[in-house]
């Protein structure tokens, strides 16, 4: 359906719902309540029973995803901040975000195909684990479609936030940096805000190699082009 | 509006300018390089040299740089709803597809922690 007298109704509604539910998150801490889950959960549940096209949605809240480019030179501030973190573990960190990269896009790409999905799927799952500004123009460099790895990568913040809590428990981590790299390198956004819960430096490190991973693979995403 | 918040906000709009026109110098510079590397990298990359020669201060931009990661959310959320178009997929897919996500991110976490902690072990016993 159509809502062409309201012109300004999607954008409208996604702020508002947006806005809400970072209230009500703040206010219960409940995750359910969280605005990946809860804004994503309501806009559908209104859009699906208007038969809203993906277009009709996107024409005037689109320009909000133009504002990932400078969320990604707002990174520069984080990167530069933990510089001395960077400088005095940087084999660790640097071995840790090569291993975990290999190992995301290795085993996506290989479960993908053993499970028969579809080409545009498999290349779009390729850059889920990374944060979406970057994620995003790394599957259009390999041919997927960068609105589905959005989707991809929430899926991965939401169920990584919820793993790392329990891989904790498991893994005998001794160390801060190895705890912060496990959420900044498997779970983006939502790992980093599990990680800072988890402790102070767990927080840093993860929102360092957060930013780092994903600089990363878009730098060798050309690379990767080549294989797939 | 009272004249804190007043100073606040003009505070973010300047700083918010300053990463746009960042990002936006990035971009040009970029396709200018014919290096197939977004703006958005580009801007960071001029942003740290910036903060390397002391030309400018982390703290100048901290209230935008802020801003801007805490609310990244909403910057995304549009995208997610592609997932209109995409209905029918997820019904023969979807399963399948959160499978290879939860699968993929379990084996990410375990190797990429696995990795540096045992690094960090080795540096711990050659280190004297």
């Amino acid at each position: 359906m159509s809502l062409e007298p309201m012109p300004l109704f999607w954008l409208a509604l996604t702020l508002g719902a947006y806005l809400g539910s970072r209230w009500l998150y703040r206010r219960s801490g409940r995750y359910l309540l969280s605005p990946l889950i809860l804004v994503p959960a309501l806009l559908l549940a209104v859009a699906v029973p208007l038969h809203t096209a993906y277009t009709e949605y996107a024409r005037n809240t689109h320009w909000l995803m133009g504002v990932l480019g400078p969320v990604t030179v707002a990174f520069a501030v984080p990167i530069w901040q933990q510089r001395a973190l960077l400088a005095r573990h940087w084999p660790a960190l640097l071995v840790g975000m090569l291993a975990g990269s290999v190992a995301s896009i290795g085993s996506s790409w290989a479960l993908a195909h053993l499970l028969a999905l579809d080409d545009a799927v498999s290349l779009s799952l390729l850059p889920r684990s990374i944060t979406t500004p970057f994620a995003m123009p790394v599957a259009q460099d390999l041919g997927g479609v960068p609105e589905l790895t959005a989707v991809f990568v929430m899926f991965t913040g939401v169920l990584g936030a919820m793993f790392g809590g329990i891989l904790l428990r498991w893994l005998p981590l001794r160390t801060p940096l190895a705890r912060g790299a496990l959420f900044g390198v498997g779970a983006h956004g939502a790992g980093v805000s599990r990680a800072q819960e988890v402790g102070r430096e767990e927080g840093s490190v993860a929102g360092l190699v957060m930013v780092l991973t994903g600089l990363l693979n878009l730098l060798a995403a050309p690379l990767l082009v080549m294989l797939v | 509006m009272n004249p804190a918040l007043l100073k606040k906000t003009l505070r973010l709009l300047a700083e918010l300018t300053v990463l746009l026109a960042l990002f936006l110098i990035g971009g040009q510079l970029a396709a200018w390089l014919g290096w197939p590397i977004p703006g958005g990298v580009m801007g960071l990359a001029l942003l740290l040299a910036l903060f390397a020669t002391g030309l400018l201060k982390p703290a100048t931009l901290q209230l935008a740089a802020g801003w801007l990661m805490a609310e990244m959310l909403l910057f995304f959320i549009p995208a997610l709803m592609s997932l209109l178009d995409y209905g029918s997929l997820l019904r023969s897919e979807g399963w399948r597809i959160l499978l290879v996500i939860a699968l993929s991110t379990l084996l990410v976490m375990v190797v990429t922690a696995v990795t540096v902690e045992m690094v960090c072990r080795w540096r711990l016993r050659h280190e004297p």
